[in-house]
């Protein structure tokens, strides 16, 4: 299936979450969300969680997570 | 592939429906709603007036008429999965609530399962949610796709504690007792909610995102479809709500094409929506994953009509009341005398990641069949089994809650693996099960060859396309060409090893076990 990722299109594997969509994108970015400085949200502005689940065609960003933000 | 069409159909079909019922629905504005209580046989079948136990907001006494105005909050979760921890805060919330006398309901949008060990494992799997959510009076749960991943005797113990619905599920008699596709609950100043469900199926097989075998003989119907035949419900009740587990895009084209429903509480995609969002008259949310929020909605209605609607999370991290006696449950929860249980006894220790790397991928491929598997050395976290090997031992090994996805790859696609796996680390970095394979490089190891190999030691078919498996981390974060972007098994690969141990396999084996071999040139032998 195919999901975008900052405006790049990632082919992945049928079944995967947001993390998969994010590890393949870029692993910077994966670490920078895992350590909760970026987060990842839909193309509505909502924040997604990393086990979120994908059918394909999803549109993803990455933000700065701001001081008040503490987690997902 | 004829799934694969019926689905293309049925989206044509909604599409067709979608823009109709737009353009009717300037025209079925929220003040027009219909605000009808007749009664029907869907009714008759489906109306739940009074619960086994019952919450502060339902009763059996007879409905009075429909009051003049009536103040409604639903408290909802989705997407749980198993994380049991915040729930004393959810209780001292539910509870300070209740006491003051509202009409209070709490809703639950599936996928109560699946995700902490601490109720994976628990003898009977799945057990401290349902403790938990009966304490907490839910009054209905939608199906997720990860409700089915115990298998159906654990959906029929939940179904045997709460109402569950879902309306694009068919379930062959006695399959399911208790499945209804909506339900009618009554708050205690008669105000009728009805309350419908979905679940997600994937367009590919349309079957839920879990793994097949689950799944008995239930049968699956396109979820968008399946609501427009639900229309009628409006007159069934005073608020319409769809408590949903299709992801947050297919419930804002849901809202789209059903301005009927006064409600969408979503759950599957794990999305925050704060607060909820107004489409097309219809309030839809949903409260991320893993308890950490709490979504709170205020309805107000009047001459039994939402005439005001609100909706917002809860952040469970900022509440600091915590119910004591249900905390006390969570400790008791967390001393699971499962995760000690020993799986197997082994004839040794399996120490080093060549033998333990072997156990893992061995572990793969029986699981799903595969020709092939691969995991890689960092997602093999200590380096020692003992030789009584308990459940907590495998978790602690395999923490890490990535699946087994499964590539059709060539021998070329997978010499490809293998040297972006070797240039990556310098070394050996992956397992693999099903061949072996060796890597000579040059000093700077940069890969000269990959030779790779059967078991019986001859070459690898050029020719031929394998099953491969990989772990998710693998195949996402490894540099590889592959044709097949492959598909995931629906399994983790801690839930492989655990069957495999389970199923009393010779561990003896495992002695000295090694399938991955490095020839370095500046070194005399194998590293």
């Amino acid at each position: 299936m195919h999901i975008k990722m900052n405006g790049q299109t990632i082919e992945i594997f049928t079944g995967a979450k947001v993390k998969d969509v994010l590890r393949k994108y870029s692993r910077a970015e994966w670490m920078l969300v895992r350590a909760k400085k970026k987060k990842v949200c839909d193309r509505h502005g909502n924040e997604v969680g990393l086990d979120g689940e994908l059918m394909g065609g999803e549109e993803l960003v990455t933000s700065v997570r701001g001081p008040e933000e503490s987690r997902s | 592939m004829k799934r694969a069409r019926s689905f293309r159909t049925a989206m044509r079909l909604l599409a067709v429906a979608l823009l109709t019922a737009l353009s009717l629905s300037s025209a079925t504005s929220a003040t027009t709603r219909p605000s009808t209580t007749t009664t029907s046989s869907l009714m008759a079948e489906s109306t739940r007036e009074a619960l086994p136990t019952e919450s502060s907001a339902t009763t059996g006494l007879p409905a009075p008429a429909v009051p003049p105005e009536s103040r409604i909050v639903i408290f909802h979760i989705n997407d749980v999965h198993g994380k049991i921890d915040n729930f004393a805060k959810v209780a001292a919330i539910l509870d300070a609530e209740r006491k003051t006398g509202a009409q209070v309901f709490f809703f639950s949008a599936g996928d109560n399962f699946t995700g902490d060990p601490v109720v994976d494992q628990y003898d009977p799997p799945g057990e401290p949610m349902l403790e938990m959510l009966a304490r907490l009076n839910l009054d209905v749960t939608a199906l997720g796709n990860h409700e089915f991943d115990y298998g159906l005797e654990a959906v029929r113990r939940l179904a045997a504690r709460f109402p569950i619905i879902s309306a694009n599920i068919q379930a062959p008699p006695g399959t399911l007792p208790g499945l209804k596709p909506w339900i009618a609950l009554k708050a205690k100043d008669g105000t009728k909610l009805v309350v419908f469900s979905l679940i997600q199926i994937e367009p590919g097989n349309g079957l839920p995102s879990t793994h097949p075998d689950k799944l008995g003989d239930l049968r699956f119907s396109e979820p968008l479809s399946k609501a427009l035949e639900l229309k009628k419900l409006r007159a069934e009740g005073q608020v319409l709500i769809g408590l949903t587990h299709i992801g947050h895009e297919q419930d804002l084209i849901l809202a789209g094409a059903m301005p009927e429903i006064d409600v969408i509480i979503g759950g599957h995609s794990h999305t925050r929506v704060d607060p909820a969002k107004i489409v097309n008259g219809v309030l839809v949310t949903q409260a991320g994953s893993d308890n950490l929020f709490l979504g709170r909605i205020d309805l107000f209605l009047k001459n039994g009509r939402v005439v005001e609607k609100t909706g917002r999370l809860v952040d469970l991290s900022q509440v600091k009341d915590e119910d004591p006696a249900v905390k006390a449950m969570l400790a008791k929860y967390h001393t699971n005398p499962a995760l000690a249980r020993v799986l197997i006894e082994a004839p040794f220790e399996l120490t080093g990641k060549n033998a333990l790397g072997c156990l893992f991928t061995d572990a793969m491929r029986a699981a799903h069949n595969l020709d092939i598997a691969f995991q890689n050395n960092g997602g093999i976290r200590i380096n020692r089994l003992p030789k009584s090997i308990t459940l907590k031992d495998v978790y602690t090994l395999d923490p890490f809650g990535n699946e087994t996805v499964e590539i059709a790859m060539t021998a070329a696609e997978i010499r490809g693996l293998v040297k972006a796996s070797f240039e990556k680390r310098k070394e050996i970095d992956l397992q693999v099960s099903g061949m072996t394979y060796l890597v000579r490089a040059d000093a700077a190891k940069q890969v000269k060859s990959v030779q790779l190999n059967n078991l019986d030691g001859s070459p690898l078919a050029e020719d031929k396309t394998f099953k491969v498996g990989l772990s998710s981390y693998v195949a996402t974060t490894y540099d590889f060409a592959h044709k097949d972007p492959g598909r995931s098994t629906r399994t983790l690969t801690v839930d492989d090893l655990i069957q495999y141990l389970k199923s009393a396999v010779d561990l003896g084996i495992y002695r000295d076990a090694r399938r991955a071999f490095s020839e370095i040139e500046s070194e005399p032998y194998r590293n």
